[in-house]
């Protein structure tokens, strides 16, 4: 029976991902997208089908390695690839789980209880089910602590070299991981002191003694340093590599995380937070720092697993950094609100604490019961979480997960997809794709139009009559009009400046109106 | 039971040996050894076929110093006799492998005596031997025994330096290096050239690019799968080939005889250290067959043996001159004479972990019967010297300790160390041992071995050597290394077909990436270097159009990722090593690379005009005092 469990763990994997497809592909019909997939979607189909110079499309969109995870699976059909992408990814996260318990222990408790995570804890079927890069964020962040904890005890290269390889990963994933790095600084020099051989047992006092002997000193500074520059200089090396090339082909540095066109991120962050702010209610839960306590009541079990590294102070002290670097993150970015991820890290990571120290305390009966309380607790509060989640995204996601009935939220993008397939295919028509990317992605010849990355989209945006047959413009009630050229101030300017343009209404939505130009 | 002195005509002082004792008895009777001590000498060299005064001299019983007092007061004069006459005739009544076991030669006939050279003029068996041979009484010259070696090796010993020159090139031609380049191969070459020339012709910009991105990519792969390997080998870190333990287990009357060749030129300054280095060795003295391989023309290295003054732990061999004047000749040579069951070669600065071979015992008693080799680690004890031997540290810690070990885990064939590498002595033997004609023969003997089916193995134990620290010097040694791995690549690169058959698509791919990618990555990187540079810094327009958008794209992505990475993996191998103050110095790497270069076109060089020139890299030249790599 036990030769058998990796073949029934890929067995239930497998079973695990139909499931995740299932829904993800019925919440999909039923109308739910994202910003983040159709941004994906629309800069896949620029890749296969679009004109002109595509490189910096393939080599600038961020986060990169979500957008290559998604365009992997584009080939059938790039409407599902993200659900596709997040459905396998989150199956696979269960397995990478799932197999380091099954190594570890043969108490099949302990994986059914990670099952019942991943079969029905909301965060987990947002995850999988979304078409979301989450799936890829909290692979490599089990993996990450995985090794980082690992190496405390294995003290091997290995597992340190591998966590920083995750931790790499990981910020391609989401750039804001980057910040991780800061909460490590003064755990590494802890465990350098550590590692010390030294009769006293007090931290404070072999401190005190390393900085006193030039000898333990050197070793000390020695130690430390190459543990940071083993952890930490191919993160920060291949964001400037990164930033290298995003300089080259987009003469900026940061254009990968400040671009409306290289990442989803820069207007979809500012629009929630602008959508949310305009509530009458206090946001609360969203100040620091109550959001270490929001994170205790979302995910109970990081206190259970706090709890079973009580003895380990680099492990305990590992497992805190997270909630340091959310705190982090939410006065950094004062003005934009914690998604559904940072929540789910904790989750994942409590399970790495089971998976890694459940199976071995001594009062196990205990211990199951509570952790069965806990899983139950976690999933309402996922629920709650997702449901009053200030991203609306989220809250919509909620909603058609627990309330199967079509979502409107898309419709007009889709309306005005539809209609742009119906022109001649002579037609240009002229699009920013800045903010008019979800219409994109529901087109279907991406090669008719004409975008920013394209070389003839300045001149065409100066004297349209030459280059295209039609402007797609973003109507003053679009929510985005103004992060565009292509608004409604853009046509009397252009007809201002061109007497000579004629311009005729074709098609109008809420959002859009598509002009012919003549 | 004492012995008398044969009534034999030897040269002596009026006052010769009053007491008429033996040699032996002499060396007792001036207190130089004991009687137990003498005893087990006589013992062993029963044993092993050897001479008494060939076991005192070079098992650590008695230094040369000593001996030579002992019998001059006993009224010997020692005589020199590189100079005396000989004859072929008589030479040829005698092998080499009795000659220099007794440390005796006979020279020739003269007033109706054989003249007979010996370092011990009362060898009862030697000159039972030469009265039964030429049936006449022997007229004894005593000389040094140094002196004799050298005379023997240089006079009987043609034969065996033929055939440690000519014996794999007769058995398996294919496999020898003597030829450099084959016809196919100079075809294939300069059809190759003559394409890309015709191409660059035609179509300047477009053969130019996709040479540049071919160049990019394969540049890109060699990297990542260095990483690769890197993270297998250093995934086995804490796996322990041998522990303590089984160490400990060794029954030590078990232990087989091991054989230690230390081929040296000119290396007079390490004599004393290399005997220290020795007598630490954890490993019964009598099962040791050490053989220190001098050239025949190495007067200084063999002045240096003489005058120690204190005894020596290896048996002098003379390589007779025969071109190519290499090391692996020099190895043939000495595995003619070899012993043992297990053999090794270590260079003369080399400080073994003292229980090194007994851990490699145990482990071959582990292995399979296919495992021939065991290759040790090597790293340097002069690591923190200057830049160079820390940048040489870097590179060898993760070569050997993680490259080595992830090639052994992925069973692609591992390109041996220069020393430190254990064999089973038949084993290699029957794979024609050493090409004496290739510069980088434990390369070559590494791949050889994996053709025949044999697999090598990995041992946690290191070898420390002393880093070059001079560039002209290191470059010049690393001439070497690249013109053989350039050597090697050629000689398995006859035929692919047959290699693929042999080794297996990974072995092929490994042998290609690691043998053939090396030498030519270091050709490359510095012309990629300026191209690249001259864009970036000069703008050059013609440059420019060689770099559009997406070739510029892969280029900076290659020269930074690959960067990176390779200087990422040295980062772990010196972590590893907890040599944590050398850690920065990977950020370096891209200068050492530059020297690299500078070396590969030297090799390349000598590989088109001078292939089997031995680059002679110096060795004794680290201040840094050295030591024993004590295993407690």
């Amino acid at each position: 029976m036990r030769s058998k469990r990796p073949l029934y763990l890929l067995i239930i994997t497998a079973l695990l991902a139909a499931y995740y497809l299932f829904l993800g592909i019925y919440l999909n019909k039923l109308g739910y997208y994202n910003q983040e997939s159709l941004f994906y979607i629309e800069k896949t189909k620029i890749l296969f089908d679009g004109l002109g110079n595509r490189l910096k499309i393939m080599g600038l969109t961020s986060p990169m390695l979500p957008f290559f995870g998604t365009f992997i699976f584009s080939f059938k059909n790039s409407l599902l690839a993200p659900v596709f992408a997040s459905a396998i990814g989150t199956a696979m996260l269960f397995y990478v789980m799932a197999s380091t318990l099954t190594k570890r222990s043969h108490d099949d408790f302990y994986l059914l209880l990670i099952l019942v995570v991943f079969v029905f804890h909301p965060g987990m079927l947002y995850t999988a089910c979304s078409g979301k890069s989450i799936y890829m964020v909290l692979i490599f962040f089990y993996l990450f602590f995985f090794h980082i904890i690992r190496y405390y005890k294995s003290n091997t290269t290995f597992h340190v070299s591998i966590a920083s390889i995750c931790l790499v990963i990981l910020v391609f994933c989401d750039y804001k991981f980057i910040w991780l790095t800061l909460f490590f600084i003064p755990l590494v020099l802890f465990i350098a002191i550590q590692s010390l051989n030294l009769g006293e047992k007090e931290t404070i006092f072999r401190l005190f003694k390393s900085f006193n002997s030039p000898a333990l000193r050197r070793k000390l500074i020695n130690k430390t340093f190459a543990i940071y520059i083993i952890i930490f200089i191919l993160p920060l090396s291949t964001v400037l590599i990164f930033k290298m090339l995003n300089l080259t082909h987009a003469n900026d540095l940061d254009y990968f995380i400040d671009s409306p066109y290289a990442t989803w991120t820069v207007l979809a962050d500012r629009m929630s937070f602008e959508q949310a702010t305009s509530f009458s209610h206090y946001q609360s839960s969203q100040i620091s720092p109550l959001v270490t306590a929001s994170i205790a009541l979302f995910c109970p079990m990081i206190v259970v697993a706090i709890y079973l590294f009580r003895h380990n102070t680099y492990e305990t002290l590992t497992i805190m950094a997270p909630f340091a670097f959310v705190e982090f993150l939410q006065i950094k970015y004062d003005k934009i609100f914690l998604s559904y991820e940072y929540f789910l890290i904790f989750l994942v990571l409590s399970l790495l604490c089971l998976i890694l120290r459940g199976h071995s305390h001594d009062k196990q009966m205990h211990m199951k019961t509570i952790l069965s309380i806990l899983v139950l607790f976690q999933l309402y509060t996922g629920y709650t979480f997702l449901k009053k989640s200030f991203i609306s995204e989220e809250r919509d996601f909620a909603t058609v997960l627990f309330n199967p009935a079509p979502v409107d939220k898309q419709a007009g993008n889709r309306e005005m997809a539809d209609y742009i397939n119906t022109l001649p295919s002579n037609g240009r028509i002229l699009i920013d794709d800045a903010i008019a990317y979800p219409v994109i992605s529901f087109t279907d010849h991406v090669q008719r139009l004409t975008l920013p990355y394209q070389e003839t989209y300045l001149s065409a945006s100066e004297a349209p009559e030459h280059y295209v047959s039609y402007i797609l413009i973003a109507t003053d009630t679009n929510p985005m009009t103004s992060y565009t050229q292509l608004n409604y101030r853009y046509v009397p300017a252009i007809k201002h400046s061109d007497n000579n343009l004629n311009l005729q209404k074709v098609y109008e939505t809420d959002d859009w109106i598509l002009y012919k130009v003549f | 039971m004492r012995t008398s002195v044969p009534d034999l005509s030897v040269n002596k002082s009026p006052e010769f040996n009053p007491k008429g004792l033996s040699i032996p008895e002499l060396l007792v009777s001036d207190g130089f050894i004991t009687r137990a001590e003498r005893g087990r000498i006589e013992k062993f060299a029963n044993k092993s076929d050897l001479s008494f005064i060939k076991v005192a001299l070079s098992f650590g019983h008695i230094s040369r110093k000593n001996y030579y007092r002992s019998i001059a007061n006993a009224g010997y004069e020692v005589q020199p006799i590189r100079e005396l006459a000989f004859d072929k005739d008589v030479l040829s009544k005698i092998e080499l492998e009795f000659a220099d076991s007794h440390l005796a030669l006979p020279l020739r006939i003269e007033n109706n005596k054989v003249v007979t050279v010996m370092a011990d003029p009362t060898d009862r068996l030697f000159v039972d031997f030469i009265r039964m041979t030429y049936n006449m009484e022997p007229e004894i010259i005593v000389a040094d025994d140094l002196d004799i070696v050298w005379f023997s090796h240089k006079l009987i010993g043609e034969k065996y330096v033929k055939s440690a020159v000519f014996e794999l090139l007769n058995r398996d031609p294919d496999s020898s290096a003597l030829t450099t380049f084959t016809a196919p191969q100079l075809v294939l070459l300069f059809l190759l050239l003559g394409l890309i020339a015709a191409g660059l012709v035609l179509n300047f910009k477009a053969v130019t690019i996709i040479l540049n991105v071919a160049m990019s990519v394969f540049f890109l792969v060699a990297i990542v799968f260095k990483l690769f390997l890197s993270l297998v080998g250093s995934r086995f870190e804490l796996h322990q080939a041998v522990t303590k333990d089984d160490v400990r287990d060794l029954i030590e009357a078990d232990l087989p005889v091991y054989t230690i060749l230390l081929p040296v030129y000119k290396e007079d300054k390490l004599i004393k250290k290399l005997i220290w280095n020795l007598q630490s060795l954890d490993y019964p003295r009598e099962k040791l067959d050490v053989k220190l391989l001098i050239e025949e023309d190495d007067e200084k290295t063999l002045n240096a043996v003489r005058n120690l003054d204190f005894p020596a732990t290896f048996e002098v061999i003379i390589v007779p001159f025969h071109m190519p004047q290499t090391k692996p000749k020099a190895c043939n040579y000495g595995l003619l004479f070899a012993r043992g069951e297990y053999l090794t070669i270590y260079d003369a600065e080399d400080i073994p972990d003292t229980d090194q071979l007994k851990k490699v015992v145990s482990l071959f008693n582990k292995l399979p019967e296919n495992y021939i080799c065991v290759q040790s680690a090597l790293n340097y004890f002069n690591r923190n010297e200057n830049f160079l031997t820390r940048m040489f540290t870097l590179e060898y810690s993760y070569w050997f300790d993680y490259m080595l070990p992830g090639l052994d885990t992925l069973d692609i064939p591992i390109p041996l160390g220069g020393t430190s590498n254990h064999f089973k002595m038949a084993n290699l033997i029957e794979l024609g041992a050493w090409d004496p004609f290739n510069v980088t023969e434990d390369a070559d003997l590494g791949v050889r071995a994996y053709a025949k089916g044999y697999k090598v193995a990995i041992v946690n134990s290191t070898t420390y050597e002393e880093a070059n620290n001079e560039p002209i010097n290191w470059i010049r040694q690393r001439s070497r290394w690249i013109k053989g791995y350039m050597q090697t690549y050629l000689v398995h690169m006859r035929n692919p077909a047959k290699l693929v058959k042999k080794i297996g698509w990974k072995g092929f791919l490994g042998f290609n990436f690691f043998v053939g990618a090396t030498p030519i990555t270091f050709l490359i990187y510095p012309v990629l270097l300026f191209v690249f540079l001259s864009y970036v810094v000069f703008n050059i327009a013609a440059i420019k159009s060689l770099f559009p958008d997406w070739v510029l794209f892969i280029s900076i992505f290659n020269l930074m990722v690959g960067n990176i990475l390779m200087i990422y993996v040295n980062m772990m191998a010196v972590f590893k090593r907890r040599f944590y103050e050398l850690i920065l110095f990977a950020i370096a790497n891209p200068i050492y690379w530059l020297m690299h270069s500078a070396a590969a076109y030297m090799g390349l060089y000598q590989l088109i005009v001078n292939p089997f020139y031995w680059e002679k890299t110096n060795h004794g030249l680290s201040k840094i005092n050295n030591p024993t790599n004590v295993i407690k």
